[in-house]
């Protein structure tokens, strides 16, 4: 800092005694300069973001997906945005799991959404309960052509939250079963027609693995999920599931878990997967890496990774809905669905746009399936085209016994929930902790959470 | 200059030095009394620090939800959570395992740095460029760059390793080195700070004490033994003061990295805040958390003062 | 940090210019210090730029280049196809739009309030002014990061969520600069400015024509440091937007994926681009921002 004395203007001089009237004036034009550039900054603020993107009329679109399903969209959205009535479209693409979600709950709550985003259905208690979405106008989607007998009642059922429909289903995607064809053949347990032949049974499921195992040499059944957050939850789930005993989450606690059911499932996955017949310690990518590498019959995992298996040493690709082991036919799955996310101000024409694009885009759901998912719209699923698609038609059935997550704010797709049921699973699966113990560590986090205020309802 | 006030002033002449009677100073300072020129900080300050913190507190006293519905009075429900809450403790841990594992290096490379770089060999410009640019990075332009050095098969620092015949690591995926990768590029990104201030001390060091010591014969290890870095105590403590300050709050880099993970094992407590605040809706419960750890934060500030007032 | 403690004579902060390529620190006559100095320098300078350079070298490769294994920085053939295609994408040059209207807005208020703030403090006589710097200097210890559940709860009242003034004003109060600028301002002799005032000159046309241009080092300074902090600010203005087309860069960059995933060497190209502009404005404007750096960052001292 230079302390020199600065040229000294000759103040005085010039400028001789004015009046202390104008100078306070100034001083107080002055101070309020402050306050002036507060204000400056109101006009900045609202319409700023419509206004410079330069088409008004462009829809604000949100989802998370990237990679396959990432173009598979790009694809949607071309084909909805051509010809005279096509869409302006901004699509904007966020990190898959909790950051996606905590920006759309954020980007609700501040009133400012975007016009449509993509949810997982099974994250709808989340968010319809606590005002963060808004509901879908029935009339307006019939008048495009879409209707609640258009979708499987077991996925419009968790769309709909009090009397009002607040999801529209794009797609079932299911945690399925994938196999080597040529080992199964060996393995004999391919049914007449090519496809693999009903379970039925734990003992079944064993066995199969062993066969799998001898007909590849290397191992039967494949599955990752050490470090992962939610596959050894969506394994429990769907054998719990087949049990047909409920898992429900009131709040306030306790959750009502059948703890016998449950610890006949975790007690079978152990002995699922000895890490001797199927390896137990594999994490998810190098389960995909064993399967692809063609070092294993059958891999167990979510149908959107189809397209990472076309291309491998499996020649013959099959794939199964989650072989039925116990009493009632059910599969673990989840829906991405499309949401209103809340506006503080909705114009209803843009809303209108809204629903006509939801419309449309799931009537493009063909095109999504290329990535494995089931389009949860039907007339889609009846056409000859999708019973072409191979392995895809295969599973198709899922759809219709798919179970989804438990309904509660805290539970579905990406959530601390699936994590800390995750935790004792993956011990269990290691061999660190029993099946006793493992069932009652669940039971205890989910009382944690369910033990926390609720924030949505 | 005149000594004689215009007729028309309120002020009487105060001829003379500062030290006149207070009185008389107060009407001539200003001649208004000055608050016009502070109002609009004010206003900004009452507004944008003030009111948040008077409503966190009341927030934390409140089941606040991110969601649309009302708050209700919980009293000191959330505080009696948070201190029952593992995921705090675990988070205060890490925080403060970052905070030990950051600042050491980022003081010693620091002072090592503005050391050599004062030693007087060539290249000045080019030694503050290369050492202290990082500092101008936005934290993102920093992760990219390292998530991509971090990258398990072909990142850099694996490829160095399996050129050198070692075992891969993984850097951000194993829970037990997670955390000192983040160090690693929190030094490589911030230690240019604290070397500029070292260098802008070093440079403001009388060079009288040096030379004496020079001519008494001292070599340059003695003589950067006794009497540099005694003459740089001050700083030393100054910048680590501000250092811990600076660790203790560590967000951006981890959240963008990380994400906190591997399971929690990097996750601070700020990034707990936003966890249970924006991701877990309870916004009340976050603000509990947040005093429970700006507690902290004035017990390490006014504990350094204290600390740095026995010094002198 | 104590408004005390740092208080050193202000006199020779900085030497002159010429004595810096002296040697202010003799290494000795031995050619052994020298080496080993030089070569200390040389191995810290190059761990600091590697990762730069390793960036540079990725930004200018084809995607399926980069992935391919090996310790060669150059896998492939050059092109300057991934900042083409970032550049083309056009989010990164409305972020960078957004981070320059934030950052120049930040600092133009942030300077204006606090240095009005602190001649106030420094020459007011109003009733409270103690109290009211009492309260200024303890927020200093407020770490702003601890105020983002309040204040986005406040931005939600004021309905100013993805708005730009939700990422401006709340950035504008600097405690810690009101009072470097203060004790900047008290010493400054009065006399200089009762001589104007006895002569007549308003109190803003005194602080205009006397006090400012006075004080032009640490306003420059003060106006430099709190641009680097508003540049490169993340978490206030992550916390507060989710429109992509109000995101600064840091915001932006981290926050909006693209549909194919993670590529590299647009990941790389897009970074650099980011960094550019700061790296820019410090090889021209070196001396100005370390001094920035060195008289703001121990808060004045």
């Amino acid at each position: 800092m230079s302390s020199a004395p600065p040229a000294r203007e000759p103040l005085g001089a010039r400028d001789h005694g004015p009046a202390p009237g104008p100078g306070r004036r100034r001083l107080l034009r002055y101070g309020t300069a402050g306050a002036a550039a507060l204000l400056a900054g109101v006009p900045l603020t609202g319409c700023a973001s419509r206004a410079r993107a330069g088409e008004p009329s462009a829809l604000k679109v949100w989802d998370l997906f990237q990679g396959g399903d990432g173009m598979l969209m790009d694809e949607m959205i071309d084909a909805v945005s051509r010809g005279a009535d096509g869409f302006h479209i901004d699509r904007t693409i966020l990190d898959w799991g909790p950051s996606y979600y905590t920006k759309l709950a954020m980007s609700a709550a501040g009133g400012r959404a975007s016009d449509v985003a993509v949810l997982h259905l099974s994250r709808l208690a989340g968010y319809a309960p606590g005002g963060l979405l808004d509901p879908f106008d029935l009339d307006l989607l019939a008048e495009f052509g879409v209707t609640e007998k258009d979708f499987a009642p077991a996925v419009w059922k968790r769309a709909r939250y009090r009397d009002s429909v607040y999801a529209v289903p794009l797609d079932v995607h299911p945690f399925i079963v994938f196999y080597d064809k040529d080992a199964a053949e060996r393995a004999h347990l391919l049914d007449p027609s090519g496809h693999l032949a009903p379970m039925g049974s734990p003992e079944a499921l064993l066995d199969a693995g062993k066969g799998l195992a001898e007909a590849t040499g290397r191992s039967g059944i494949l599955f990752g999920h050490v470090t992962d957050t939610a596959q050894s939850w969506r394994q429990f789930a769907a054998l719990y599931a087949q049990t047909g005993a409920s898992f429900t989450l009131p709040d306030g606690g306790p959750p009502e878990i059948d703890v016998d059911a449950a610890l006949r499932v975790v007690a079978f996955m152990k002995q699922l997967f000895d890490g001797r017949t199927n390896p137990r310690d594999l994490d998810y990518n190098s389960a995909l890496a064993a399967f692809t590498g063609g070092r294993g019959g059958m891999i167990m995992a979510g149908e959107w990774e189809l397209p990472t298996f076309r291309d491998s040493a499996v020649k013959r690709l099959g794939a199964a809905p989650f072989p039925q082991v116990f009493g009632r036919p059910a599969v673990y799955a989840d829906s991405h669905s499309f949401v209103l996310p809340h506006q503080e101000n909705p114009d209803p024409a843009r809303r209108r746009e809204a629903h006509r694009y939801v419309a449309e885009i799931i009537k493009q759901s063909l095109t999504w399936a290329g990535a494995g998912h089931i389009p949860a719209y039907q007339p889609v699923l009846a056409r000859p085209e999708y019973a072409r698609l191979d392995p895809q038609s295969s599973y198709a059935a899922a759809g219709e016994t798919a179970v989804l997550d438990p309904s509660n704010w805290f539970a579905g797709a990406a959530s601390d929930f699936q994590n800390r049921m995750c935790q004792p699973l993956q011990s269990a699966l290691l061999g660190n902790t029993s099946a006793e113990k493992a069932v009652r560590q669940m039971v205890r986090e989910a009382d944690t959470l369910l033990r926390r205020p609720n924030p949505v309802a | 200059m005149t000594t004689t006030a215009p007729a028309g002033e309120a002020a009487p002449p105060r001829p003379g030095p500062p030290g006149a009677p207070p009185a008389a100073r107060r009407r001539t300072r200003l001649s208004g009394d000055g608050r016009l020129f502070v109002l609009p900080f004010l206003v900004c300050f009452a507004l944008f620090l003030v009111w948040p913190v008077v409503q966190g507190l009341w927030m934390s006293l409140t089941d606040a939800s991110l969601t649309l519905r009302d708050p209700q009075f919980v009293g000191f429900a959330n505080y009696a959570e948070a201190f029952g809450d593992p995921d705090v403790w675990s988070s205060l841990g890490n925080t403060v395992f970052f905070t030990v594992i950051s600042c050491v290096p980022l003081v010693l490379v620091a002072l090592a740095m503005a050391l050599l770089v004062h030693s007087g060999l060539a290249g000045q410009w080019a030694w503050r460029l290369a050492y202290f640019a990082p500092y101008l990075l936005p934290v993102t332009v920093v992760t990219l760059i390292w998530t991509w050095l971090y990258q398990p098969d072909i990142g850099l620092g694996n490829e160095l390793l399996t050129s050198l015949g070692l075992e891969p690591v993984g850097w951000l995926s194993d829970e037990s080195v997670a955390m000192w990768s983040v160090a690693a590029l929190t030094v490589w990104w911030t230690v240019g700070f604290n070397f500029l201030l070292y260098l802008a001390a070093l440079q403001s060091l009388p060079a009288t004490y040096d030379e004496a010591a020079a001519l008494d014969g001292a070599g340059a290890w003695r003589r950067l033994w006794s009497v540099t870095l005694p003459q740089l105590r001050r700083t030393t403590v100054l910048v680590a003061m501000l250092q811990v300050l600076a660790s203790l709050k560590v967000f951006d880099q981890i959240y963008i990295l990380t994400k906190g993970g591997p399971n929690g094992s990097t996750r601070p407590i700020l990034e707990y805040v936003y966890d249970v605040g924006f991701t877990g809706y309870r916004l009340g419960y976050a603000s509990a958390v947040s005093y429970v750890f700006f507690a902290i934060v004035i017990v390490v500030s006014v504990a350094q003062l204290r600390l740095f007032r026995q010094e002198d | 940090m104590s408004p005390t403690a740092t208080a050193t004579p202000a006199r020779p902060r900085r030497r002159p210019r010429r004595e810096d390529s002296g040697s202010p620190m003799p290494l000795g006559h031995g050619r052994l210090p020298r080496v080993l100095a030089g070569t200390a320098l040389t191995v810290l300078a190059v761990v600091w730029l590697l990762p730069f350079l390793w960036a540079v070298a990725t930004s200018v490769q084809s995607e399926q280049d980069v992935t391919k294994p090996g310790l060669s920085p150059f896998k492939g053939a050059f092109t300057f196809a991934a900042y083409r295609q970032i550049l083309e994408r056009g989010n990164v040059p409305t972020w960078a739009f957004n981070s320059v209207l934030v950052a120049v807005l930040v600092t133009v208020i942030t300077v204006g309030i606090s240095t009005l703030a602190a001649y106030g403090f420094s020459r007011g006589t109003f009733r409270g002014r103690r109290a009211l710097l009492a309260v200024t200097v303890a927020a200093i210890m407020v770490p702003p990061q601890l105020l983002i559940v309040p204040l986005f709860e406040q931005m939600t009242m004021f309905g100013w969520v993805d708005t730009y003034a939700a990422i401006i004003l709340p950035q504008v109060v600097a405690p810690m600069m009101v009072f470097i600028l203060k004790r900047f301002f008290d010493g400054i002799p009065r006399e200089l400015e009762d001589a104007a005032r006895i002569d007549g000159a308003s109190e803003i046309r005194v602080f205009r024509s006397i006090v400012l241009p006075l004080s032009r080092p640490i306003v420059a300074a003060v106006a430099i440091f709190v641009f680097i902090g508003a540049w490169n600010n993340f978490m206030w203005p992550f916390v507060v937007t989710n429109d992509p087309d109000l995101m600064t860069l840091p915001v932006g960059l981290a926050t909006v994926k693209d549909a194919f995933g993670v590529q590299y060497a647009q990941s790389m190209a897009s970074a650099l681009l980011a960094a550019l502009p700061l790296i820019v404005m410090f090889l021209l404007f070196q001396r100005r921002i370390v001094n920035s750096v060195a008289t703001t960052g121990l808060g004045g001292g």
